[in-house]
């Protein structure tokens, strides 16, 4: 250590502001650090294994028949996935600065706890988006390479120029549906919703056990609770407590029945873009909704 | 001139509740400080007197029951107080994913610096702490002497007026420990401010200014180490190069004068200097 050397220049820190984007980006971009050097990407091996293995079985199918189940095995298991990573990675995130103690040096920092919070939901949204989008990528790239596939052997099953071309057409058409960006952009929605229900929950959870163990209960509720709605509102009236128990229910609990869209998707019905656009709408409010909570729970929260 | 303190906490009280229980334990009770500026003021106290968590109330960390804390006269609850601000925590523990000069990175972008400034300011606060050569190192692969300057390193990132430090020589080795001292006496030189606490007495000693000491939550004696252990109706006198004969003219002239020789013996250098002489780890770490 050189105690000579001068460190009582002048300062070069900009002034304190309440909300700073660039606190938010330095925690984000740590967050998706701290994640990746876990190895949390190793999953995408195991994804690109289930993608191989449903390749291999799909060539005793017809194209369309083909398609479909790759597409089926491709955004579930990007469902599964990102639903797992969103849980698992955001569980650990606050218990594990606490416990590790790095939140006292981060907040006693001129941090403002928002900017904290907000910085560690964004890195897990970063992270996310960037394993959605590596296993949106290699499923492209399966199906793209299927689709060339399928094309040549049209080009030997069609000696007719029409019909090789209606052939191609068609298996262009059943590999490549507009639906299928909507779908992936809704299983990253769902997932960022998830994220935002754990971060949350691990706001005054008391171990990561019981964080994973609601968010998936959450989970599961989510995808239930229209279905209970539904059942109730068609048995006839509704008393005053019943109205407001749904009404509770309908805050509290994502409804995740309403990503269902990505079902039509994999049979290759158009899904219309206002639903997305709703969807979309929905998903935000939930997030708006559980990151209000998350950041008046740990306003309050002593360290 | 300012008479404002450094650091101000009036009539706090911290009380933590037990789960379960309507029980709450009483971390501090009724305290009431003043730091000077520019001064190195030592908080001791046995474990659970409450110092930890009155650092963590200085720093707006915890809410108190009663009472404020100022920092320079802002309330501490004010996230902008903390720019005035630098803490290392007891044990610190960093990301562990990141190396030393990212860590240091990491810390400088919260405190809104940026491109070539942040560069130098890393590189700067690197050399300072001496890491310089395990910049590039994950902080997993650091000792705990290692870990406690790069926790030194961030305190300083955006140059505060006080430096808040929780045990700051806990683990580290004599060679380590005497750095650490020297830069507090250098960050005193710059005219920071410098709260600290540690269970090395002898350390505290030569550092501190002025000495709070606390018990049970409160605080039970302060002021200036002088004042607190200065043995006023006693005097040293060292002697180089004395012969048999000059010692006993003293002791003679004392007595004649009314007093009395209490002691007279060969004095001993610390412990530590000759540790530090024998392994020459000061000057090996320095050259690296």
């Amino acid at each position: 250590m050189t105690a000579s050397e001068p460190f009582n220049q002048a300062k070069d820190v900009t002034p304190h502001k309440r909300f700073s984007s660039g606190r938010i980006l330095a925690i984000a971009s740590n967050t998706l650090t701290e994640l990746t050097r876990t190895k949390v990407f190793y999953f995408l091996f195991i994804f690109g294994l289930v993608l191989l293995g449903s390749s291999m079985l799909s060539n005793n199918f017809s194209f369309g028949e083909e398609f479909q189940m790759l597409k089926d095995v491709a955004l579930g298991a990007i469902g599964i996935f990102s639903t797992l990573l969103a849980i698992l990675s955001t569980a650990m995130l606050l218990p594990r600065d606490i416990e590790d103690r790095t939140l006292y040096t981060i907040l006693a920092k001129p941090v403002p706890r928002h900017d904290y919070i907000l910085g560690k939901l964004l890195g897990v949204f970063y992270l996310l988006f960037i394993s959605i989008a590596v296993m949106s990528v290699l499923f492209i790239i399966l199906l793209a390479h299927r689709e060339g596939i399928r094309i040549g052997q049209a080009a030997l099953m069609y000696e007719n120029p029409d019909d090789l071309v209606a052939a191609q057409n068609q298996i262009r058409a059943a590999a490549f549906t507009p639906g299928l960006w909507a779908g992936l952009f809704l299983i990253l929605l769902r997932a960022c919703i998830l994220a935002a229900v754990t971060l949350l929950l691990s706001s005054f959870a008391t171990s990561n056990l019981f964080t994973i163990v609601m968010a998936f209960t959450v989970y599961l509720i989510g995808h239930i609770q229209s279905i209970a709605r539904q059942y109730w509102l068609e048995s006839g009236d509704l008393n005053a407590f019943q109205k407001v128990f749904l009404s509770i229910t309908a805050i509290i609990f994502p409804d995740l029945q309403m990503f269902n869209i990505v079902d039509e998707v994999v049979v290759g019905r158009a899904v219309p873009w206002f639903l997305v656009i709703k969807v979309f709408g929905l998903g935000t409010m939930y997030i708006l909704i559980y990151l209000g909570a998350t950041l008046a729970l740990f306003r309050s929260k002593e360290l | 001139m300012d008479e404002t303190p450094a650091i101000s906490l009036k009539n706090v009280t911290k009380r933590f509740p037990i789960p379960f229980r309507r029980k709450a334990v009483l971390a501090v009770d009724n305290l009431s400080l003043d730091v000077p500026v520019g001064q190195v003021y030592g908080l001791l106290g046995p474990n659970g007197s409450g110092k930890s968590t009155t650092f963590k109330v200085a720093l707006g960390l915890v809410t108190p029951d009663s009472g404020d804390a100022f920092l320079f006269g802002k309330p501490s609850r004010d996230v902008a107080s903390r720019e005035e601000v630098g803490f290392l925590p007891e044990n610190p523990y960093f990301h562990k994913f990141l190396t030393g000069a990212e860590t240091l990175r990491f810390f400088c972008r919260l405190c809104g610096l940026s491109g070539a400034k942040l560069t130098s300011r890393v590189k700067d606060l690197l050399h300072l702490v001496g890491l310089d050569y395990a910049a590039d190192r994950r902080l997993s692969g650091y000792s705990k002497g290692m870990l406690q300057r790069i926790g030194l390193a961030q305190a300083l990132v955006q140059e505060p007026r006080i430096v808040i430090l929780d045990e700051p020589t806990a683990g580290v080795d004599p060679a380590g420990s005497r750095e650490i001292k020297n830069l507090i006496f250098q960050l005193k030189e710059d005219g920071k401010t410098v709260l600290l606490c540690s269970h090395l007495l002898t350390q505290v000693q030569e550092v501190c200014d002025r000495i709070g000491i606390m018990a049970a939550g409160r605080l039970v004696e302060e002021g200036a180490l002088d004042d607190l252990i200065g043995l006023r109706d006693q005097i040293e006198i060292r002697v180089s190069g004395g012969q048999t004969e000059l010692l006993q003219k003293i002791e003679a002239l004392v007595t004649a004068e009314g007093g009395k020789v209490l002691s007279i013996g060969r004095p001993r250098t610390t412990l530590e200097d000759h540790f530090l002489e024998v392994t020459g780890a000061l000057s090996e770490r320095r050259s690296n």
